[in-house]
Protein backbone atom coordinates (compact mmCIF):
# COMPACT_ATOMS: atom_id res chain seq x y z
CA UNK A 1 0.00 0.00 0.00
CA UNK A 2 1.50 3.50 -0.60
CA UNK A 3 1.01 5.68 1.74
CA UNK A 4 1.51 9.29 0.72
CA UNK A 5 1.61 12.14 2.94
CA UNK A 6 1.49 15.99 1.58
CA UNK A 7 1.84 19.42 3.31
CA UNK A 8 -0.14 22.42 2.18
CA UNK A 9 0.41 25.62 4.33
CA UNK A 10 -1.59 28.79 3.99
CA UNK A 11 0.51 31.50 4.38
CA UNK A 12 -0.11 35.69 4.40
CA UNK A 13 0.34 39.05 6.77
CA UNK A 14 -1.12 38.96 10.29
CA UNK A 15 -5.34 38.93 10.46
CA UNK A 16 -5.66 38.22 6.78
CA UNK A 17 -7.94 35.34 7.43
CA UNK A 18 -6.04 31.97 7.45
CA UNK A 19 -7.50 30.58 10.07
CA UNK A 20 -10.68 31.83 9.32
CA UNK A 21 -10.38 30.00 6.12
CA UNK A 22 -9.49 26.45 7.50
CA UNK A 23 -12.31 26.64 9.91
CA UNK A 24 -14.30 27.28 6.94
CA UNK A 25 -13.12 24.46 4.82
CA UNK A 26 -13.47 22.13 8.17
CA UNK A 27 -17.10 22.98 8.00
CA UNK A 28 -17.28 22.15 4.27
CA UNK A 29 -15.38 20.09 2.74
CA UNK A 30 -16.65 16.24 2.66
CA UNK A 31 -13.60 14.53 1.81
CA UNK A 32 -13.62 11.24 2.10
CA UNK A 33 -11.47 11.22 5.18
CA UNK A 34 -11.29 14.75 7.56
CA UNK A 35 -9.98 14.83 11.20
CA UNK A 36 -10.30 17.05 13.80
CA UNK A 37 -9.30 20.77 13.36
CA UNK A 38 -6.54 21.76 15.73
CA UNK A 39 -6.35 25.72 16.66
CA UNK A 40 -4.04 27.35 18.25
CA UNK A 41 -4.51 30.51 18.75
CA UNK A 42 -4.48 33.38 22.15
CA UNK A 43 -7.15 35.26 22.95
CA UNK A 44 -7.84 37.71 20.08
CA UNK A 45 -7.75 35.02 17.58
CA UNK A 46 -4.03 35.38 16.55
CA UNK A 47 -2.59 31.86 15.58
CA UNK A 48 0.62 31.31 18.28
CA UNK A 49 2.51 28.19 16.33
CA UNK A 50 -0.22 27.17 13.71
CA UNK A 51 -3.13 25.95 13.13
CA UNK A 52 -4.44 22.33 11.41
CA UNK A 53 -6.68 20.12 9.68
CA UNK A 54 -5.90 16.42 8.03
CA UNK A 55 -7.51 15.24 5.52
CA UNK A 56 -6.95 12.11 3.18
CA UNK A 57 -8.33 9.41 1.81
CA UNK A 58 -7.57 5.39 1.45
CA UNK A 59 -8.40 2.61 -0.67
CA UNK A 60 -8.12 -0.79 1.00
CA UNK A 61 -4.75 -2.44 0.27
CA UNK A 62 -3.65 0.67 -2.03
CA UNK A 63 -3.06 3.76 -1.28
CA UNK A 64 -3.69 6.09 1.76
CA UNK A 65 -3.26 9.99 1.13
CA UNK A 66 -2.97 12.57 3.37
CA UNK A 67 -3.03 16.09 2.77
CA UNK A 68 -2.43 17.95 6.46
CA UNK A 69 -3.48 21.42 5.79
CA UNK A 70 -1.51 24.05 8.05
CA UNK A 71 -1.48 27.93 8.72
CA UNK A 72 1.42 29.93 9.80
CA UNK A 73 1.33 32.45 12.56
CA UNK A 74 1.14 35.95 10.13
CA UNK A 75 2.42 38.22 12.02
CA UNK A 76 6.04 39.53 11.77
CA UNK A 77 7.61 38.64 15.10
CA UNK A 78 6.67 34.62 14.52
CA UNK A 79 9.20 34.27 11.48
CA UNK A 80 11.09 31.10 12.80
CA UNK A 81 8.17 29.39 13.43
CA UNK A 82 6.66 29.90 10.08
CA UNK A 83 10.22 28.90 8.08
CA UNK A 84 9.16 25.52 10.61
CA UNK A 85 6.00 25.17 9.22
CA UNK A 86 7.10 26.17 6.07
CA UNK A 87 9.03 23.25 5.79
CA UNK A 88 8.46 20.33 3.33
CA UNK A 89 5.70 21.67 1.97
CA UNK A 90 3.85 20.07 -1.20
CA UNK A 91 1.85 23.33 -2.00
CA UNK A 92 0.94 27.03 -0.25
CA UNK A 93 -2.45 29.19 -0.88
CA UNK A 94 -1.28 32.69 -0.01
CA UNK A 95 -3.88 34.26 1.69
CA UNK A 96 -3.98 38.42 1.15
CA UNK A 97 -5.82 40.82 2.76
CA UNK A 98 -7.87 42.61 0.38
CA UNK A 99 -7.72 45.86 1.72
CA UNK A 100 -6.41 48.97 0.52
CA UNK A 101 -4.67 49.68 3.91
CA UNK A 102 -2.80 46.12 3.71
CA UNK A 103 -1.67 45.99 0.22
CA UNK A 104 1.76 47.13 2.12
CA UNK A 105 1.89 44.34 4.20
CA UNK A 106 0.31 41.97 1.62
CA UNK A 107 3.68 42.66 -0.41
CA UNK A 108 6.26 42.36 2.79
CA UNK A 109 4.30 38.72 3.66
CA UNK A 110 4.46 37.23 -0.14
CA UNK A 111 8.23 38.74 -0.14
CA UNK A 112 8.75 36.72 3.30
CA UNK A 113 7.26 33.59 2.45
CA UNK A 114 9.83 33.52 -1.36
CA UNK A 115 12.23 34.42 1.83
CA UNK A 116 11.56 31.38 3.97
CA UNK A 117 11.30 28.99 1.18
CA UNK A 118 14.32 29.62 -0.06
CA UNK A 119 15.77 29.30 3.39
CA UNK A 120 14.00 25.48 3.65
CA UNK A 121 15.25 24.54 0.04
CA UNK A 122 12.16 25.53 -1.88
CA UNK A 123 11.49 27.61 -5.10
CA UNK A 124 8.60 29.54 -5.33
CA UNK A 125 8.29 30.07 -8.78
CA UNK A 126 8.42 26.05 -8.40
CA UNK A 127 5.74 24.96 -5.97
CA UNK A 128 2.58 24.67 -6.37
CA UNK A 129 0.98 28.04 -4.73
CA UNK A 130 -2.09 29.25 -4.98
CA UNK A 131 -3.11 33.39 -4.38
CA UNK A 132 -6.40 34.49 -2.83
CA UNK A 133 -7.75 37.83 -1.92
CA UNK A 134 -9.55 37.29 1.21
CA UNK A 135 -12.23 40.15 2.75
CA UNK A 136 -14.07 41.04 -0.67
CA UNK A 137 -17.16 41.50 1.53
CA UNK A 138 -15.16 44.95 2.95
CA UNK A 139 -15.16 48.61 1.54
CA UNK A 140 -12.18 49.85 0.21
CA UNK A 141 -11.18 46.86 -0.97
CA UNK A 142 -8.69 46.59 -3.93
CA UNK A 143 -10.50 46.57 -7.49
CA UNK A 144 -10.43 43.51 -9.61
CA UNK A 145 -8.85 45.48 -12.08
CA UNK A 146 -5.87 46.69 -9.93
CA UNK A 147 -5.27 42.26 -9.49
CA UNK A 148 -5.53 41.51 -12.90
CA UNK A 149 -3.28 44.22 -14.19
CA UNK A 150 -0.59 43.42 -10.96
CA UNK A 151 -1.04 39.59 -11.46
CA UNK A 152 -2.03 39.01 -15.12
CA UNK A 153 1.70 38.29 -15.65
CA UNK A 154 2.45 36.18 -13.49
CA UNK A 155 2.40 32.24 -12.95
CA UNK A 156 -0.12 32.72 -10.14
CA UNK A 157 -3.20 33.82 -12.55
CA UNK A 158 -5.87 33.76 -12.19
CA UNK A 159 -6.31 34.79 -8.34
CA UNK A 160 -9.13 33.72 -6.40
CA UNK A 161 -11.45 35.89 -4.53
CA UNK A 162 -13.04 35.29 -1.00
CA UNK A 163 -14.92 36.14 1.79
CA UNK A 164 -13.40 33.43 4.25
CA UNK A 165 -15.75 34.72 6.79
CA UNK A 166 -18.82 34.16 5.03
CA UNK A 167 -17.55 30.68 3.76
CA UNK A 168 -17.54 32.27 -0.01
CA UNK A 169 -14.23 31.74 -2.22
CA UNK A 170 -12.21 28.99 0.38
CA UNK A 171 -13.39 25.72 -1.13
CA UNK A 172 -12.78 27.06 -4.41
CA UNK A 173 -9.48 28.63 -3.27
CA UNK A 174 -8.16 25.05 -1.98
CA UNK A 175 -9.49 23.07 -5.41
CA UNK A 176 -7.09 25.65 -7.40
CA UNK A 177 -4.49 24.31 -5.66
CA UNK A 178 -5.40 20.96 -5.37
CA UNK A 179 -5.51 21.50 -9.75
CA UNK A 180 -2.16 22.95 -8.96
CA UNK A 181 -0.81 20.57 -7.02
CA UNK A 182 -1.59 17.44 -8.52
CA UNK A 183 0.70 17.23 -11.97
CA UNK A 184 3.61 17.14 -8.72
CA UNK A 185 2.08 14.79 -6.58
CA UNK A 186 1.39 12.19 -10.05
CA UNK A 187 5.05 12.99 -11.01
CA UNK A 188 6.45 11.72 -7.96
CA UNK A 189 4.12 9.10 -7.32
CA UNK A 190 2.35 8.17 -10.28
CA UNK A 191 -1.36 8.56 -9.14
CA UNK A 192 -3.47 8.35 -12.56
CA UNK A 193 -0.68 5.34 -14.06
CA UNK A 194 -0.34 2.96 -10.86
CA UNK A 195 -3.41 3.97 -8.78
CA UNK A 196 -5.79 5.04 -11.87
CA UNK A 197 -6.22 8.84 -10.06
CA UNK A 198 -6.49 11.22 -12.43
CA UNK A 199 -6.99 15.19 -11.57
CA UNK A 200 -11.24 14.90 -11.21
CA UNK A 201 -10.68 12.09 -8.42
CA UNK A 202 -8.06 13.67 -7.28
CA UNK A 203 -9.98 16.64 -6.38
CA UNK A 204 -13.14 14.38 -5.91
CA UNK A 205 -12.08 12.49 -3.13
CA UNK A 206 -10.57 15.60 -1.16
CA UNK A 207 -13.35 18.03 -1.59
CA UNK A 208 -16.28 15.48 -1.77
CA UNK A 209 -17.16 11.77 -0.16
CA UNK A 210 -17.96 9.77 -2.67
CA UNK A 211 -18.22 5.74 -2.53
CA UNK A 212 -16.47 3.47 -4.13
CA UNK B 1 16.70 21.37 10.09
CA UNK B 2 12.78 22.51 10.12
CA UNK B 3 11.41 19.18 10.00
CA UNK B 4 8.77 18.42 12.18
CA UNK B 5 7.29 15.51 11.94
CA UNK B 6 3.38 15.34 12.70
CA UNK B 7 2.30 11.83 12.79
CA UNK B 8 3.24 10.78 16.69
CA UNK B 9 2.80 7.08 17.75
CA UNK B 10 0.97 6.38 20.80
CA UNK B 11 4.30 6.42 23.02
CA UNK B 12 5.07 10.29 21.51
CA UNK B 13 1.85 11.73 22.52
CA UNK B 14 1.17 9.86 26.19
CA UNK B 15 3.46 8.94 29.12
CA UNK B 16 2.84 5.42 29.73
CA UNK B 17 1.45 6.21 33.29
CA UNK B 18 -1.05 8.23 31.41
CA UNK B 19 -2.19 5.86 28.70
CA UNK B 20 -2.39 3.68 32.27
CA UNK B 21 -4.32 5.35 34.44
CA UNK B 22 -6.51 6.66 31.43
CA UNK B 23 -7.24 3.57 30.41
CA UNK B 24 -8.12 2.56 34.37
CA UNK B 25 -10.23 4.94 34.33
CA UNK B 26 -11.93 3.52 30.76
CA UNK B 27 -12.42 0.54 32.21
CA UNK B 28 -14.43 1.90 34.95
CA UNK B 29 -16.64 3.71 33.28
CA UNK B 30 -17.07 0.76 30.97
CA UNK B 31 -17.63 -1.56 33.75
CA UNK B 32 -15.44 -4.01 32.41
CA UNK B 33 -11.37 -4.31 31.27
CA UNK B 34 -10.66 -2.58 28.19
CA UNK B 35 -6.60 -2.47 27.36
CA UNK B 36 -4.67 -0.84 24.07
CA UNK B 37 -3.68 -3.36 21.78
CA UNK B 38 -0.78 -2.88 18.95
CA UNK B 39 -2.94 -5.28 16.54
CA UNK B 40 -6.44 -5.58 15.57
CA UNK B 41 -9.25 -8.03 16.46
CA UNK B 42 -12.77 -8.52 15.99
CA UNK B 43 -13.75 -7.08 19.53
CA UNK B 44 -11.19 -3.89 19.03
CA UNK B 45 -12.20 -0.29 17.97
CA UNK B 46 -9.53 1.83 16.01
CA UNK B 47 -8.04 4.47 18.04
CA UNK B 48 -7.24 7.43 15.41
CA UNK B 49 -4.44 10.42 15.80
CA UNK B 50 -4.74 12.85 12.49
CA UNK B 51 -6.08 10.05 10.24
CA UNK B 52 -3.38 7.77 11.75
CA UNK B 53 -4.23 4.64 13.28
CA UNK B 54 -1.63 4.59 16.59
CA UNK B 55 -3.35 1.75 18.65
CA UNK B 56 -6.66 -0.66 19.15
CA UNK B 57 -8.92 -0.25 22.21
CA UNK B 58 -10.02 -3.64 22.96
CA UNK B 59 -12.71 -5.09 25.60
CA UNK B 60 -15.86 -7.34 25.78
CA UNK B 61 -18.65 -4.78 25.80
CA UNK B 62 -21.17 -3.29 23.68
CA UNK B 63 -19.83 -2.08 20.12
CA UNK B 64 -21.51 1.18 20.64
CA UNK B 65 -19.94 1.72 24.16
CA UNK B 66 -16.79 0.61 22.83
CA UNK B 67 -16.31 3.26 20.06
CA UNK B 68 -17.46 5.69 22.37
CA UNK B 69 -14.52 4.46 24.79
CA UNK B 70 -12.28 4.98 21.66
CA UNK B 71 -13.51 8.40 20.68
CA UNK B 72 -12.51 9.30 24.35
CA UNK B 73 -9.33 8.11 23.92
CA UNK B 74 -9.06 9.82 20.63
CA UNK B 75 -10.23 12.88 22.24
CA UNK B 76 -7.59 12.64 24.81
CA UNK B 77 -4.70 12.49 22.21
CA UNK B 78 -6.26 15.12 20.42
CA UNK B 79 -5.36 17.58 23.33
CA UNK B 80 -2.08 15.53 24.10
CA UNK B 81 -1.44 15.65 20.44
CA UNK B 82 -1.96 19.70 20.30
CA UNK B 83 0.05 20.00 23.12
CA UNK B 84 3.51 17.67 21.78
CA UNK B 85 3.51 19.54 18.02
CA UNK B 86 3.03 22.50 19.68
CA UNK B 87 6.15 21.51 21.86
CA UNK B 88 8.15 20.41 18.96
CA UNK B 89 7.91 23.37 16.38
CA UNK B 90 8.52 25.51 19.12
CA UNK B 91 11.75 23.30 20.17
CA UNK B 92 12.50 23.37 16.29
CA UNK B 93 11.98 27.11 15.69
CA UNK B 94 14.39 27.80 18.41
CA UNK B 95 17.03 25.45 17.51
CA UNK B 96 16.92 26.44 13.86
CA UNK B 97 17.28 29.87 15.57
CA UNK B 98 19.91 28.91 17.56
CA UNK B 99 22.43 27.18 15.01
CA UNK B 100 22.03 29.99 12.77
CA UNK B 101 23.02 32.61 15.61
CA UNK B 102 25.77 29.76 15.92
CA UNK B 103 26.81 30.01 12.22
CA UNK B 104 26.52 33.87 12.43
CA UNK B 105 28.78 33.87 15.54
CA UNK B 106 31.55 31.49 13.30
CA UNK B 107 31.02 33.82 10.68
CA UNK B 108 31.63 36.77 12.80
CA UNK B 109 34.56 34.86 14.36
CA UNK B 110 35.90 34.06 10.79
CA UNK B 111 36.12 37.53 9.78
CA UNK B 112 37.43 39.06 12.95
CA UNK B 113 40.34 36.46 12.42
CA UNK B 114 41.00 37.91 8.76
CA UNK B 115 41.22 41.32 10.01
CA UNK B 116 43.72 40.01 12.64
CA UNK B 117 45.91 38.83 10.12
CA UNK B 118 45.37 41.52 7.91
CA UNK B 119 46.66 43.63 10.69
CA UNK B 120 49.44 41.44 11.66
CA UNK B 121 51.08 41.72 8.16
CA UNK B 122 50.01 45.05 7.20
CA UNK B 123 53.23 46.41 8.96
CA UNK B 124 55.12 43.53 6.92
CA UNK B 125 53.55 44.82 3.43
CA UNK B 126 54.33 48.77 4.29
CA UNK B 127 57.91 47.87 5.00
CA UNK B 128 58.33 46.34 2.11
CA UNK B 129 56.11 48.53 0.01
CA UNK B 130 58.66 51.53 1.67
CA UNK B 131 61.47 49.37 0.45
CA UNK B 132 59.95 49.52 -3.46
CA UNK B 133 59.34 53.37 -3.18
CA UNK B 134 62.59 54.02 -2.08
CA UNK B 135 64.59 52.09 -4.57
CA UNK B 136 62.95 53.62 -7.53
CA UNK B 137 62.79 57.03 -5.89
CA UNK B 138 66.86 57.07 -5.56
CA UNK B 139 66.54 55.28 -9.53
CA UNK B 140 64.74 58.20 -9.99
CA UNK B 141 67.21 60.80 -8.54
CA UNK B 142 70.35 59.15 -9.89
CA UNK B 143 68.53 59.42 -13.13
CA UNK B 144 67.35 62.91 -12.82
CA UNK B 145 71.07 63.88 -11.67
CA UNK B 146 72.65 62.37 -14.53
CA UNK B 147 70.53 63.78 -16.94
CA UNK B 148 71.05 67.45 -15.03
CA UNK B 149 74.56 66.89 -15.07
CA UNK B 150 74.59 66.01 -18.72
CA UNK B 151 72.86 68.77 -19.85
CA UNK B 152 74.95 71.08 -18.43
CA UNK B 153 77.88 69.70 -19.25
CA UNK B 154 76.34 69.06 -23.31
CA UNK B 155 75.52 73.43 -22.91
CA UNK B 156 79.64 73.78 -21.78
CA UNK B 157 80.62 71.88 -24.30
CA UNK B 158 78.75 73.77 -27.13
CA UNK B 159 79.26 77.35 -25.77
CA UNK B 160 83.27 76.86 -25.44
CA UNK B 161 83.58 74.70 -28.34
CA UNK B 162 82.59 77.67 -30.75
CA UNK B 163 84.98 80.05 -29.37
CA UNK B 164 87.98 77.67 -29.38
CA UNK B 165 86.52 76.81 -33.04
CA UNK B 166 87.71 80.30 -33.41
CA UNK B 167 90.81 80.16 -31.37
CA UNK B 168 92.47 77.75 -32.99
CA UNK B 169 91.76 78.85 -36.69
CA UNK B 170 92.90 82.33 -36.44
CA UNK B 171 96.21 80.66 -34.85
CA UNK B 172 96.39 78.77 -37.45
CA UNK B 173 95.77 81.89 -39.82
CA UNK B 174 98.48 83.84 -37.61
CA UNK B 175 100.81 80.87 -38.36
CA UNK B 176 100.42 81.42 -41.99
CA UNK B 177 101.30 85.22 -41.61
CA UNK B 178 104.47 84.42 -39.84
CA UNK B 179 105.61 82.01 -42.34
CA UNK B 180 105.12 84.86 -44.81
CA UNK B 181 106.34 87.88 -42.82
CA UNK B 182 109.58 85.28 -42.17
CA UNK B 183 109.66 84.49 -46.09
CA UNK B 184 109.62 88.50 -46.45
CA UNK B 185 112.27 89.34 -44.10
CA UNK B 186 114.60 86.70 -45.52
CA UNK B 187 117.94 87.76 -45.14
CA UNK B 188 117.58 90.73 -43.33
CA UNK B 189 118.80 91.04 -40.26
CA UNK B 190 116.30 90.59 -37.76
CA UNK B 191 115.44 88.43 -34.04
CA UNK B 192 115.25 85.65 -35.48
CA UNK B 193 115.24 84.34 -32.46
CA UNK B 194 111.89 85.84 -31.36
CA UNK B 195 110.19 84.75 -34.41
CA UNK B 196 111.50 81.24 -33.63
CA UNK B 197 109.95 81.53 -30.38
CA UNK B 198 106.67 83.12 -31.22
CA UNK B 199 106.43 80.01 -33.98
CA UNK B 200 106.60 77.71 -30.84
CA UNK B 201 104.37 79.77 -28.67
CA UNK B 202 101.67 79.61 -31.89
CA UNK B 203 102.60 75.37 -32.05
CA UNK B 204 101.54 75.26 -28.42
CA UNK B 205 98.23 77.49 -28.48
CA UNK B 206 97.44 74.79 -31.10
CA UNK B 207 98.36 71.93 -29.55
CA UNK B 208 96.26 73.34 -26.67
CA UNK B 209 93.19 74.09 -28.51
CA UNK B 210 93.27 70.53 -29.93
CA UNK B 211 93.25 69.04 -26.59
CA UNK B 212 90.38 71.54 -25.44
CA UNK B 213 88.33 70.49 -28.24
CA UNK B 214 89.22 66.98 -27.79
CA UNK B 215 87.77 67.52 -23.81
CA UNK B 216 84.95 68.84 -25.03
CA UNK B 217 84.30 65.65 -27.53
CA UNK B 218 84.90 63.05 -24.76
CA UNK B 219 82.53 65.49 -22.84
CA UNK B 220 79.57 65.21 -25.33
CA UNK B 221 80.25 61.22 -25.31
CA UNK B 222 79.68 61.46 -22.00
CA UNK B 223 77.48 63.46 -21.71
CA UNK B 224 75.28 61.72 -24.25
CA UNK B 225 72.50 60.84 -21.35
CA UNK B 226 70.02 59.22 -23.73
CA UNK B 227 70.43 55.97 -21.69
CA UNK B 228 68.78 54.32 -24.45
CA UNK B 229 71.31 55.13 -26.74
CA UNK B 230 72.40 51.24 -28.10
CA UNK B 231 75.41 51.11 -30.40
CA UNK B 232 79.13 49.13 -30.39
CA UNK B 233 81.33 51.42 -28.24
CA UNK B 234 85.29 51.43 -27.72
CA UNK B 235 85.48 50.49 -23.63
CA UNK B 236 89.08 52.26 -23.37
CA UNK B 237 87.99 55.49 -24.99
CA UNK B 238 85.39 55.79 -22.53
CA UNK B 239 87.14 54.55 -19.45
CA UNK B 240 90.15 57.33 -20.20
CA UNK B 241 87.17 60.13 -20.68
CA UNK B 242 85.20 58.81 -17.18
CA UNK B 243 88.66 58.60 -15.65
CA UNK B 244 89.69 62.63 -16.72
CA UNK B 245 86.11 63.91 -15.82
CA UNK B 246 86.49 62.52 -12.30
CA UNK B 247 90.20 63.67 -11.55
CA UNK B 248 89.31 66.63 -13.34
CA UNK B 249 87.69 68.36 -9.83
CA UNK B 250 91.07 66.91 -7.96
CA UNK B 251 94.57 68.15 -7.80
CA UNK B 252 96.74 68.33 -10.41
CA UNK B 253 98.99 65.31 -9.80
CA UNK B 254 96.76 62.21 -10.00
CA UNK B 255 96.64 59.28 -8.08
CA UNK B 256 95.19 57.23 -11.27
CA UNK B 257 96.86 54.75 -12.98
CA UNK B 258 95.63 53.06 -16.20
CA UNK B 259 96.67 50.02 -17.49
CA UNK B 260 94.46 49.59 -20.76
CA UNK B 261 94.77 46.49 -23.03
CA UNK B 262 93.96 46.26 -26.44
CA UNK B 263 90.13 45.33 -27.07
CA UNK B 264 87.58 44.50 -29.40
CA UNK B 265 84.57 47.16 -29.48
CA UNK B 266 81.33 46.14 -27.27
CA UNK B 267 77.82 46.35 -28.08
CA UNK B 268 75.80 48.10 -25.40
CA UNK B 269 74.77 51.51 -23.50
CA UNK B 270 77.85 53.64 -23.54
CA UNK B 271 76.42 56.93 -21.37
CA UNK B 272 75.29 53.96 -18.78
CA UNK B 273 78.93 52.39 -18.82
CA UNK B 274 80.36 55.29 -18.69
CA UNK B 275 78.28 56.34 -15.60
CA UNK B 276 79.35 52.65 -13.98
CA UNK B 277 83.01 53.58 -14.52
CA UNK B 278 82.65 56.95 -13.09
CA UNK B 279 80.78 56.21 -10.17
CA UNK B 280 83.22 53.57 -9.49
CA UNK B 281 86.35 55.09 -9.87
CA UNK B 282 85.21 58.46 -8.15
CA UNK B 283 84.22 55.83 -4.86
CA UNK B 284 88.44 54.71 -5.10
CA UNK B 285 89.32 58.02 -5.16
CA UNK B 286 87.36 59.10 -2.20
CA UNK B 287 88.45 55.79 0.17
CA UNK B 288 92.01 57.13 -0.62
CA UNK B 289 94.74 58.16 2.24
CA UNK B 290 97.02 61.20 0.99
CA UNK B 291 99.63 58.94 -0.63
CA UNK B 292 96.73 56.51 -1.83
CA UNK B 293 96.60 54.75 -5.46
CA UNK B 294 94.10 53.63 -7.73
CA UNK B 295 94.40 51.14 -10.40
CA UNK B 296 92.12 50.94 -13.57
CA UNK B 297 92.78 48.17 -15.44
CA UNK B 298 91.44 46.53 -18.91
CA UNK B 299 91.61 43.40 -20.36
CA UNK B 300 90.25 40.63 -22.45
CA UNK B 301 88.89 37.45 -20.69
CA UNK B 302 87.22 34.61 -23.06
CA UNK B 303 84.54 36.28 -24.12
CA UNK B 304 84.15 39.17 -21.76
CA UNK B 305 85.89 42.45 -21.28
CA UNK B 306 86.85 42.60 -17.90
CA UNK B 307 87.47 46.26 -16.07
CA UNK B 308 89.08 46.46 -12.34
CA UNK B 309 89.42 49.30 -10.26
CA UNK B 310 91.51 48.97 -7.13
CA UNK B 311 92.25 51.18 -3.96
CA UNK B 312 94.61 51.06 -1.29
CA UNK B 313 92.00 53.22 0.55
CA UNK B 314 90.03 52.34 3.62
CA UNK B 315 88.45 49.25 2.57
CA UNK B 316 85.22 47.90 3.70
CA UNK B 317 84.36 45.98 6.48
CA UNK B 318 81.99 42.98 6.20
CA UNK B 319 78.57 44.76 7.23
CA UNK B 320 79.27 47.62 5.25
CA UNK B 321 80.42 45.71 2.13
CA UNK B 322 77.39 43.28 2.26
CA UNK B 323 75.35 46.28 1.97
CA UNK B 324 77.66 48.23 -0.39
CA UNK B 325 75.18 47.83 -3.31
CA UNK B 326 72.27 48.89 -1.35
CA UNK B 327 70.75 51.90 -3.86
CA UNK B 328 70.59 54.15 -0.56
CA UNK B 329 73.15 53.08 1.38
CA UNK B 330 75.97 55.83 2.03
CA UNK B 331 79.31 55.71 4.51
CA UNK B 332 79.32 59.64 3.66
CA UNK B 333 77.75 62.30 5.24
CA UNK B 334 74.32 63.17 4.38
CA UNK B 335 74.72 65.69 1.47
CA UNK B 336 78.14 64.99 0.08
CA UNK B 337 76.56 62.47 -2.46
CA UNK B 338 73.90 60.35 -2.02
CA UNK B 339 74.44 56.27 -1.87
CA UNK B 340 78.28 54.97 -2.77
CA UNK B 341 76.75 54.74 -6.59
CA UNK B 342 77.71 50.93 -6.92
CA UNK B 343 74.02 50.07 -7.19
CA UNK B 344 74.30 52.20 -10.22
CA UNK B 345 77.13 49.85 -11.34
CA UNK B 346 74.77 46.57 -10.62
CA UNK B 347 72.11 47.67 -12.79
CA UNK B 348 74.77 48.12 -15.43
CA UNK B 349 76.13 45.51 -15.29
CA UNK B 350 72.80 43.22 -14.92
CA UNK B 351 71.32 45.09 -18.14
CA UNK B 352 74.60 44.42 -20.29
CA UNK B 353 74.42 40.75 -18.84
CA UNK B 354 77.82 41.20 -16.70
CA UNK B 355 78.70 40.59 -13.48
CA UNK B 356 80.06 42.88 -10.54
CA UNK B 357 82.25 41.61 -8.14
CA UNK B 358 83.69 43.99 -5.03
CA UNK B 359 86.00 41.99 -2.46
CA UNK B 360 87.56 44.86 -0.25
CA UNK B 361 89.44 44.60 3.44
CA UNK B 362 89.37 47.08 5.61
CA UNK B 363 92.46 49.19 5.75
CA UNK B 364 93.86 47.51 2.85
CA UNK B 365 91.86 48.39 -0.14
CA UNK B 366 88.82 47.69 -1.90
CA UNK B 367 88.46 45.80 -5.68
CA UNK B 368 85.61 46.02 -7.48
CA UNK B 369 85.97 43.99 -10.74
CA UNK B 370 82.92 44.25 -13.89
CA UNK B 371 82.31 42.10 -16.75
CA UNK B 372 80.88 42.71 -19.95
CA UNK B 373 80.23 40.30 -22.50
CA UNK B 374 81.61 41.44 -25.95
CA UNK B 375 79.34 39.34 -27.85
CA UNK B 376 74.85 39.92 -26.55
CA UNK B 377 72.39 37.10 -27.68
CA UNK B 378 69.88 39.69 -28.07
CA UNK B 379 69.51 43.30 -27.31
N1 LIG C 1 -14.82 41.11 6.91
C1 LIG C 1 -14.10 39.99 6.87
N2 LIG C 1 -13.38 39.64 7.94
C2 LIG C 1 -12.67 38.50 7.87
C3 LIG C 1 -12.64 37.71 6.71
N3 LIG C 1 -11.84 36.65 6.95
C4 LIG C 1 -11.38 36.79 8.21
N4 LIG C 1 -11.87 37.90 8.77
C5 LIG C 1 -11.62 38.40 10.12
O1 LIG C 1 -10.28 38.80 10.26
C6 LIG C 1 -9.81 38.52 11.55
C7 LIG C 1 -8.58 37.65 11.45
O2 LIG C 1 -8.86 36.41 10.88
P1 LIG C 1 -7.97 35.14 11.11
O3 LIG C 1 -8.47 34.06 10.25
O4 LIG C 1 -7.77 34.85 12.55
O5 LIG C 1 -6.62 35.71 10.54
P2 LIG C 1 -5.24 34.97 10.43
O6 LIG C 1 -4.74 35.19 9.06
O7 LIG C 1 -5.32 33.56 10.87
O8 LIG C 1 -4.36 35.81 11.45
P3 LIG C 1 -3.00 35.37 12.19
O9 LIG C 1 -3.26 34.04 12.78
O10 LIG C 1 -2.71 36.41 13.18
O11 LIG C 1 -1.98 35.32 11.13
C8 LIG C 1 -10.92 37.80 12.26
O12 LIG C 1 -11.59 38.72 13.06
C9 LIG C 1 -11.80 37.31 11.16
O13 LIG C 1 -13.15 37.25 11.54
C10 LIG C 1 -13.41 38.13 5.58
O14 LIG C 1 -13.46 37.50 4.52
N5 LIG C 1 -14.13 39.29 5.72
MG1 LIG D 1 -4.48 32.44 12.30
Amino acid sequence: MSKISLKVVYYGPAMSGKTTNLLQLHGQLNPQRKGEVMIMETRDDRTLFFDMLPIGFKREQEIDLRIKLYTVPGQVEHDSTRKAVLSRADGIIFVADSQLSQQENNAISFENLADNLLKVGLDIEKIPLTIQFNKRDLGRIVSEETLEGRWLNTPWWPLTLSSALKGQGTAETFEQLLQRLYPAVDREHALSSRHGITQKTFLEHLTQSSDY
Amino acid sequence: MFDARDDLTLEELLLPSQVDSAIALLSRLCGTDVKLLHEPNSKATAVEFNLEIVAWLGGDLPEQQRMAAAKLMETLLFHAGKYRLAANLHHNATEANYEQLKQQHAALQASEARYRALSESLQERVDSQIAVIRDSQQKLYESARLRAVGQLAAGMAHEINTPVGFIASNLRTAQEYLSEIEEAIKGEPSPHEVLEDFQCLLTECLDGAARITNIIKDIRAFANIDQTDYRVFDLNDLVRTSVQLVTSELQPCSPITLELAPLPKLPGHPARVGQAIYNAVNNALRALSDDGEVVVTTRLVDEMVEITISDNGHGMGEEILSRAFEPFFTTRDVGVGAGLGLSVVRDVAMDHQGQVLLTSQEGQGSRLVLLLPIARASI
